[in-house]
């Protein structure tokens, strides 16, 4: 009995290995790759520019690590665009979960061992920031071809720049938005015409909500709250860069629209689909916030969802910045790396910020506005309908930096205790603005909102 | 008859308990046949509704599979022989063994079960970091060679059986060597096959160890290639469940041919002082 099921098992162990298509090697695949890349010759770039013809470490065989989470495919095929121009350089690519990078990543870097080049993601700047090396590259040219860059610079340099940029747009059900009778002249401009289109949207059997015209369940504080201030003007931090500025009025009268929503005009409710993402995505809910990232999850997790996309709307149509964005980083450079490997890195580095093939691929995955200035009317990023939407005010977006995640998870604390746990909306924000007061007694965070293009 | 109800009411009770604790690998086992949609859909099935191998074949596009697997079980199969040998020797030693220092020696076995991971993970990374075994298999290999549980529960196993026996080998002229291999060994098998079985479980599904020490593909575990499924923003559920359902047939395997030896070896080492 035990050898048949043994065998059985083993079977069964075979059969699904031989499923996951163990015949092609990665490295087969890297050579071909290799093979097919058109190795450039001359200079290209705009202001950051490439030269191939330059040798790297004199033409001598070096191995560097590139370290990075996610996606393997695209960033090898970067690496194999270098490595056919300088085939003297090998990047060995070493993938990793996602959350698990932050806490091996400074053990690494901490050594002499760590990799020359790594993905950098702003949230953990901090952590990263003292194992850099400034940029290679002059600020100038750095500031010519790329958007944001001044909220990068410290003491003169920079370690690394954003090459997309993130924020939330408004998602709909096309079947639920059609059904409702809406047409696109009715896409909403103003927060008063999103809120009648919510409510065209919304279906009810009696007093139960059988399909929610708008669903900010598990999301109101970065969608909405981290956001909508800047529409009326108002900064998350004070005019010191360092305290925020969470009990507002522009605050308040953003949480206070969403109680409305869901209270007054009845177009969700906070017991109707636990996450808004989920409840878009299950064609529970018709309309929902999200950042760019979402677009990617509807197509491959919820792909039978036929959806649209327009700009998050306004209180007036003409705010002083339409919402916040988060960059996605450009690569870090290990500064406890050898000489030479570093000069690879920097060489690499550059490569990519030149590299317009690249930066429009790492957009188009990451679902990221490009923030290379030449891009912005790119063919293949505007038929990304997250993106197109985004084209015309992207310049009105505004980062206040890599603040501390206090910031997002009072805010949440604050909203949820406004929704399940009757608080008052005054209280909540003073609350809130306590706390995160207190988290950020020892940060050293400053705000780059006085960066902003439009700032007053 | 009060008993025979008393009996099916336990019965019952048990497979009750049974069908809770396994519903859940059943629902994975079935999730891994259906699309991403489906497993997050608002109306849940068991089966799937639209059955697929897209999950299976997906596998791959986060990490080397196979290579993964591999690489799993050679360092699971040669870290628990090599901890199942030396618990036994150790436990051999501490209980039939009379030498000064051999209750502080003993102690010193309990306390490393006493102190938790976390504290230790960073002196011994960088221990590993200065030895130069990054990124090498010596970083999985050698610090996991001593189990201080192994030592204790195969001390306690061992302790029980007769000294006569090991004097009757000696007066025959049985050396020491012959006697813990040729005497102890077959005689501490239940005891063996529970260490076995435990070792064997926590070696394949390790995860951080694994992660900090090793950077190459080629050389990377299993555990660590199923994180890689939970992405910055979304998870791939289907392909995580195909793989982790795969993951699990090595441990399945184990228990299945240590069972009778494992349950035997808790039971004794349990009632033993």
């Amino acid at each position: 009995m035990k050898k048949k099921m043994f065998a059985a098992m083993m079977a069964a162990v075979l059969a699904v290995t031989g499923l996951t298509g163990c015949g092609s090697s990665a490295s087969e695949q890297k050579a071909q790759d290799q093979a097919q890349a058109d190795v450039p010759t001359e200079p290209f770039g705009d202001a950051v520019k490439y030269d191939p013809s330059v040798a790297i470490n004199d033409g001598k065989d070096i191995t560097v690590e590139l370290w990075e989470w996610g996606s393997d495919d695209l960033f090898q095929k970067v690496i194999d665009g270098y490595t056919a121009i300088h085939p003297n350089v090998t990047i060995k690519l070493v993938n990793n979960p996602w959350e698990d990078y932050w806490t091996k990543l400074p053990l690494a870097l901490d050594g002499e061992k760590g990799p020359a080049i790594f993905n950098v993601h702003n949230s953990y700047h901090e952590n990263l920031i003292n194992y850099m090396a400034p940029l290679d590259i002059p600020l100038e040219d750095l500031q010519a071809d790329f958007t944001g860059v001044d909220a990068h610079v410290i003491d003169g340099n920079v370690y690394y720049i954003d090459y997309g940029m993130m924020t939330g747009s408004v998602y709909y059900n096309k079947a639920m938005w059609e059904a409702a009778g809406l047409t696109e002249n009715d896409i909403p401009k103003t927060w008063d015409e999103f809120r009648e289109v919510a409510k065209k949207l919304t279906i009810k059997d009696g007093d139960k909500l059988v399909q929610a015209g708008l669903n900010f369940n598990d999301d109101f504080h970065q969608n909405y709250l981290l956001g909508l201030n800047y529409q009326m003007g108002e900064n998350l931090f004070k005019e010191d860069g360092k305290t925020p500025n969470i009990d507002s009025d522009a605050m308040k009268k953003t949480m206070q629209m969403l109680v409305d929503m869901y209270e007054v005009d009845g177009v969700g409710s906070k017991d109707f689909g636990e996450k808004g993402a989920d409840s878009f995505g299950q064609g529970q809910s018709a309309m929902v916030i999200q950042w760019g990232h979402y677009y990617n999850t509807l197509k491959t997790t919820w792909s039978n969802i036929d959806f649209g996309v327009f700009e998050i709307p306004t209180f007036d149509g003409n705010p002083y910045a339409y919402n916040r964005y988060n960059g996605e980083s450009t690569f870090g450079v290990n500064k406890n790396a050898p000489a030479d490997q570093q000069a690879v890195a920097q060489d690499f580095v550059k490569y990519f910020l030149a590299n317009d093939e690249a930066q429009v691929e790492f957009n188009l995955a990451m679902s990221t506005f490009p923030a290379k200035k030449s891009l912005a009317s790119n063919e293949k990023i505007l038929e990304n309908p997250s993106l197109k939407v985004l084209a015309e005010h992207i310049d009105h977006y505004i980062w206040p930096g890599p603040m501390p995640s206090t910031v997002e998870t009072s805010l949440k604390k604050a909203g949820q205790d406004v929704f399940f746990n009757g608080v008052d909306i005054d209280s909540a924000f003073a609350e809130a603005q306590a706390n995160i007061e207190k988290d950020m007694k020892n940060s050293s965070f400053v705000s780059v909102e006085n960066l902003y293009a439009y700032a007053e | 008859m009060k008993r025979k109800i008393s009996t099916i009411a336990l019965n019952i009770f048990l497979l009750a308990l049974g069908v809770i604790t396994v519903y859940p690998f059943i629902w994975m086992l079935c999730s891994s046949f259906k699309q991403n949609g489906e497993i997050m859909a608002l109306e849940q099935h068991l089966l799937p509704q639209n059955f697929t191998l897209e999950n299976f074949s997906n596998m791959n596009a986060h990490f080397n599979f196979v290579r993964f697997f591999g690489n799993s079980i050679l360092i699971t199969v040669v870290v628990t022989v090599l901890v199942m040998y030396t618990s036994t020797l150790c436990g051999y030693v501490l209980s039939k063994y009379k030498f000064k220092g051999r209750n502080l020696l003993f102690g010193f076995v309990l306390s490393t079960m006493m102190i938790p991971w976390c504290v230790t993970i960073i002196p011994k990374y960088s221990m590993i970091q200065s030895f130069g075994w990054m990124d090498s298999y010596k970083a999985l290999i050698i610090p996991a060679m001593f189990s201080g549980f192994g030592i204790f529960m195969m001390k306690q196993h061992i302790s029980e059986l007769p000294d006569e026996i090991l004097e009757a080998a000696r007066m025959d002229g049985a050396n020491e060597f012959y006697i813990f291999h040729c005497i102890i060994f077959p005689m501490a098998k239940n005891g063996i096959a529970s260490i076995a079985i435990f070792q064997f479980l926590w070696t394949w599904e390790d995860f951080l160890w694994p992660y900090l020490v090793i950077n190459s593909q080629e050389k990377q575990l299993l555990a660590v290639g199923l994180k890689m499924f939970n992405g910055q923003y979304s998870t791939d559920y289907g392909a995580l469940f195909a793989a982790t359902a795969i993951s699990i047939l090595p441990v399945l395997l184990i228990y299945l041919f240590f069972q009778k030896q494992f349950i035997a070896g808790i039971a004794a080492s349990a009632v033993k002082g």
